[in-house]
């Protein structure tokens, strides 16, 4: 049973607004990209089938809305994820500025039961604007917070180019794949276990 | 049941996720053992929990997520035929057994994504059948949820342009039509909820319905996300019926958030080439609903994207997106009477971001969107709202960012009316900013006619306004705003000679109507500014007449003499007498010796019947002989009157020793070292005697008051200027007087009842080793100063 559970590797993308979460998703998945900024609304996902160890594993990416106002619901969806994907834009400060409080958020809605170890991976995007002139966050800066944060792997990324994508995304399937799913289904659920049961 | 309502929903929380966990377990070991009858059993008691009526909608999305992740292995288990050896098609028909209805659509719909992705049916069918078959549930909360499941499984099999899922019958019309579909009945549940339960719980119902909202905008997220999708597939059906929809449910709630979806969801290309459709919906609006907030994002999503790249400019002209935006936003504001002010206001702030981003170039856009506001303004009787005001002042204030150029918002001809409509504190605010833009980028203000409207501008700041209380002026923002203006003043200039005098004229103008509190500093401004001026002309001409050529120094002087005489209404005479005394020293540098000579005399009639104090006195006499001192136009009768009146003011100084320093430095009036014709020296030696006998006197009164001999300190200043006219050569000052007052100092300094002063001490020191000094250099002076036996 366990193991058919590991078949499936729930992701999700976090960070501001107009970072490049869904153009991200889209190449990863459908190789395509698009210069249109077209808002996220809610949370939804895309699949994608990846081969690992001689093993077939689907990939559940969770793309979430940046702006607050358009994630009414909540983040139930945190619950049960395998990793955690925080971007940022290079050429923004805010958004690097940002990425601790979505780390922080995300621990605290989705509490992982081992939160120093659970698997982030961060994603510089859009280094390719201006032929990187324009960037103010350098790639020391982010690798230093990434190291300050119990090295968090680091990619730099271009949604547009397609730079990066497929190795950053095949490092989250792999961080994915080392975190403990928590055992919650191991055993028949006892009633002393739901106290609201027997009031 | 009526325990507390958040402890309750935790509790049913608690209870639903049990179920679906409890459920689950049989499930999976169903799985396990391939068995698809029991899985489907227990899938089916799973989901019902999902029927609860009971959670607010968050609580619902937890309890929804659980069952989700479990559909999830169902789903998996589904597409592998080989576990439970029934084909996909007869297990479409197989679920729809179940015997509850929520359970069952669910069911439905994870089979039915497994069926599309069989292709052993059309996507399309499926879909439609199964957006078809959600309309069982007629619950909000449920039915919502229940068709978001079916948005989600089908996200990535609709028959979009090059989709595995598209084919000769299937277009990407027919996914456009199955989220449109799904929509509109979302947004039918949705604001049904409204209308549900009794009117007490409304505001709950908003609450809840402002947590759903997501589900009903993901719709078209999902919309714009499909490929095929191109302009004009949206602009001919994806646009319109989703504006169809969003304008018939006349539900204010539902209208402002679908209304704001769209402009986030869909790229702005799109929305530049659709603005009549998107903003002739707008005055469909419910009269509740906050068009204001909808078009200003509007506005400032166009704006970004205007400023993203000039390539993108052209668009805008083509579709004339300014003048569209304009009509749109008067026709909103008249259509919602009571839309208050701010609301009004804060639209045209967009606007006018909008053009200044867009069209940095027409400035009479900028104009017709401030008239536009002056307009609207106008119907307002007063302007009270803190919140208008501020928008006002934003509304002024983008301009001058934008342009870093005073000068440019000067020739908007409404700026000024809009202006008008602020209060009185906020209208010298406003008046502050546009002196700080001015300073801070140096803006020339170089014409009469621009010096005239600022100066309109700024008259809150130049004058006192009609029913300004002037009681609750703050003394400290006063100074500040006259040291503004003063400040300003020498921003206003012009190379040509007359263009300035104009301009001149013009702030003397308005600043003279400053009254009693304002004149002190903008006088002083005013006077050096046209000075300036004198000295540009200085060398030009001495004194030409005819009125041909206005901008002469004589012209400027009588000016002067008419500004500084409006002090006196103040009445600042040290101010003035100042002023007199530099127009003075100017009319000197012109060669005018009549209008030197006057503007002494208007200072000397100041000093005798305005200045009683006699600090200022003393102040005003040491004016008064350091700028005669430096006269050279005078002729020796006017220069003999003048001298002969600086010395008398001098020795009737008030206290002794003041009269005394006065007269001493009367000296140098009669002895100017570069000028040939000015070297009395018997003259200079009567002044100093003249010192000397006020000194004695001075101690003596000193003795008699205090019993003690007063300081020597006027004995040592006044060898001081002995020893200085010996140096230059005044054959009066004898080495042998110099000898006699330094003995007498010195005897002075060492009788009994000396009072000790150390400061004397180190002068008297410092002009001996002087002396030793200048004889040990030898030579002329050497010679000279040997003479001086210590
Ligand atoms: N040049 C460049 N542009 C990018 C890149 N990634 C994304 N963009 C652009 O950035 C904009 C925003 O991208 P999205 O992917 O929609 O951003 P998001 O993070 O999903 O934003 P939300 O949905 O609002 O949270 C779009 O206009 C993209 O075309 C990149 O790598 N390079
Ligand atoms: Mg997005």
């Amino acid at each position: 049973m366990a193991s058919r559970r590991r078949m499936l590797l729930k992701v999700i993308i976090l960070g501001d607004s107009g970072v490049g979460k869904t153009s991200l998703m889209n190449q990863y998945v459908n190789r395509k990209f698009s210069n249109q900024y077209k808002a996220t609304i809610g949370a939804d996902f895309l699949t994608k089938e990846v081969q690992f160890e001689d093993r077939l594993f689907t990939l559940q990416i969770w793309d979430t809305a940046g702006q607050e106002r358009f994630q009414s619901l909540g983040v139930a969806f945190y619950r049960g994820a395998d990793c955690c994907v925080l971007v940022y834009d290079v050429n923004v400060m805010k958004s690097f500025d940002n990425l601790n409080n979505w780390r922080e958020e995300f621990l605290i809605q989705a509490a992982p039961s081992d939160p120093e170890n659970f698997p982030f991976v961060v994603l510089g995007n859009k280094v390719d604007v201006d032929g990187g002139n324009s960037r103010v966050v350098s790639e020391k800066k982010a690798k230093a917070w990434c190291a300050s944060k119990g090295n968090i792997p680091y990619f730099e990324t271009s949604a547009k180019e397609g730079f990066n994508v497929d190795a950053a995304f095949e490092c989250i399937a792999k961080n994915a794949l080392k975190n403990e799913p928590e055992e919650e289904m191991g055993a028949k659920p006892a009633a002393m276990d739901f106290p609201y049961l027997s009031s | 049941m009526m325990l507390n309502g958040a402890e309750d929903e935790e509790k049913w929380l608690a209870e639903g996720i049990a179920g679906i966990q409890h459920n689950a377990f049989y499930m999976h070991q169903a799985l396990d053992s391939n068995n698809l009858r029991e899985a489907l059993k227990y899938s089916a008691l799973m989901l019902s929990e999902l029927r609860t009526s009971k959670l607010s909608p968050h609580k619902y999305y937890e309890l929804y997520m659980r069952a989700f992740d479990e559909l999830r292995k169902l789903e998996m288990f589904f597409k592998d035929e080989s576990k439970h050896g029934v084909s996909v098609v007869d297990l479409y028909e197989l679920v729809q057994h179940a015997g509850n209805i929520l359970p069952r659509l669910y069911l439905l719909c994870t089979v039915g994504s497994v069926y599309i992705k069989s292709k052993e049916a059309p996507a399309k069918e499926v879909l439609k059948d199964l957006v078809e078959m959600c309309r069982g549930v007629q619950h909000p909360i449920r039915g919502l949820f229940l068709r978001s499941y079916l948005a989600q499984i089908s996200r990535d099999k609709l028959p979009d342009i090059g989709s595995e899922f598209e084919g000769d019958a299937e277009t990407v019309m027919d996914a456009v039509e199955f989220v449109l579909q799904n929509f509109t009945e979302m947004n039918k549940l949705w604001v049904r909820l409204q209308h549900q339960g009794p009117g007490t719980v409304r505001e709950k119902r908003e609450k809840e319905r402002n947590e759903l909202r997501d589900l009903v905008g993901k719709n078209l997220h999902v919309l714009s996300q499909i490929e095929g999708v191109d302009l004009e597939m949206y602009k001919e059906t994806v646009l319109p019926r989703i504006v169809e929809q969003v304008v018939n449910c006349k539900d204010d709630l539902a209208q402002y958030y679908l209304m704001d979806c769209i402009i986030q969801v869909f790229p702005d290309e799109y929305h530049l080439q659709t603005l009549e459709t998107l903003l002739g919906a707008c005055p469909q609006l419910q009269p509740t609903v906050d068009i204001k907030t909808v078009l200003s994002r509007l506005m400032d999503r166009l704006s970004n994207y205007a400023a993203s790249s000039p390539d993108v400019l052209p668009e805008f002209l083509q579709v004339e997106a300014f003048a569209k935006l304009s009509k749109a936003i008067g026709k909103v504001i008249e259509a919602q009477i009571d839309m208050p002010a701010v609301g009004a206001i804060t639209l045209y702030v967009s606007l006018l971001t909008f053009t200044l981003r867009v069209h940095p170039d027409r400035l009479d856009y900028v104009d017709q969107v401030l008239g536009a506001c002056d307009k609207k303004l106008s119907t307002i009787p007063k302007l009270g709202d803190s919140r208008a005001t501020k928008q006002v002042v934003a509304l002024l204030s983008a301009p001058l960012e934008k342009y870093n150029d005073i000068v440019t918002a000067l020739r908007l001809s409404n700026y000024p009316r809009v202006m008008d409509h602020l209060d009185n504190g906020t209208n010298k605010v406003m008046a502050m900013v546009i002196i700080q833009s001015i300073m801070k980028n140096s803006s020339c203000i170089s014409t009469p006619d621009k010096v005239e409207v600022l100066f309109e501008l700024l008259k809150g700041l130049i004058k006192d306004m009609d029913g300004a209380d002037v009681d609750e002026l703050d003394e400290e923002d006063f100074k500040e705003e006259q040291n503004s203006v003063a400040r300003l003043i020498h921003m206003l200039y012009n190379d040509e000679p007359e263009e300035m005098l104009k301009i001149i004229c013009t702030v003397r103008k308005h600043t003279m109507a400053g009254g009693p509190k304002r004149l002190p500093y903008t006088v002083p401004s005013l006077v050096f500014s046209a000075l300036r001026l004198v000295r540009r002309l200085q060398g030009q001409e001495g004194d030409i007449v005819g009125e041909e050529v206005p901008a002469t120094p004589k012209k400027i002087f009588q000016l002067l003499t008419q500004i500084i005489e409006s002090l006196s209404i103040v009445p600042a005479p040290e101010l003035a007498l100042r002023l007199y005394l530099q127009c003075a020293e100017a009319a000197n540098d012109c060669d005018l010796e009549h209008v030197a000579y006057d503007f002494f005399t208007q200072a000397f009639v100041l000093y005798e019947e305005e200045i009683a104090d006699s600090k200022s006195q003393v102040t005003a006499i040491h004016l008064i002989i350091g700028t005669l001192q430096r006269m050279s136009v005078f002729g020796v009768e006017n220069r003999d009157t003048l001298t002969h009146k600086a010395t008398g003011y001098s020795a009737r100084l008030l206290k002794k020793p003041d009269q005394c320093r006065a007269v001493y430095a009367c000296s140098h009036l009669f002895w100017v070292d570069d000028q040939d014709g000015l070297k009395d020296g018997e003259r200079v030696l009567l002044c100093l005697k003249r010192a000397l006998r006020i000194a004695n006197a001075a101690q003596q009164m000193a003795n008699v008051a205090r019993g003690s001999s007063g300081p020597v300190t006027l004995f040592v200043e006044i060898l001081n200027k002995y020893l200085y006219f010996f140096e230059k050569g005044n054959p009066q000052i004898t080495s042998a007087a110099i000898q006699d007052l330094i003995e007498l100092i010195k005897t002075e300094m060492q009788s009994d009842s000396a009072t000790p002063d150390t400061a004397s001490d180190a002068f008297l020191a410092s002009m001996l080793r002087y002396i030793q000094f200048q004889k040990q250099k030898g030579g002329v002076m050497g010679e000279k100063f040997e003479s001086i036996k210590l």
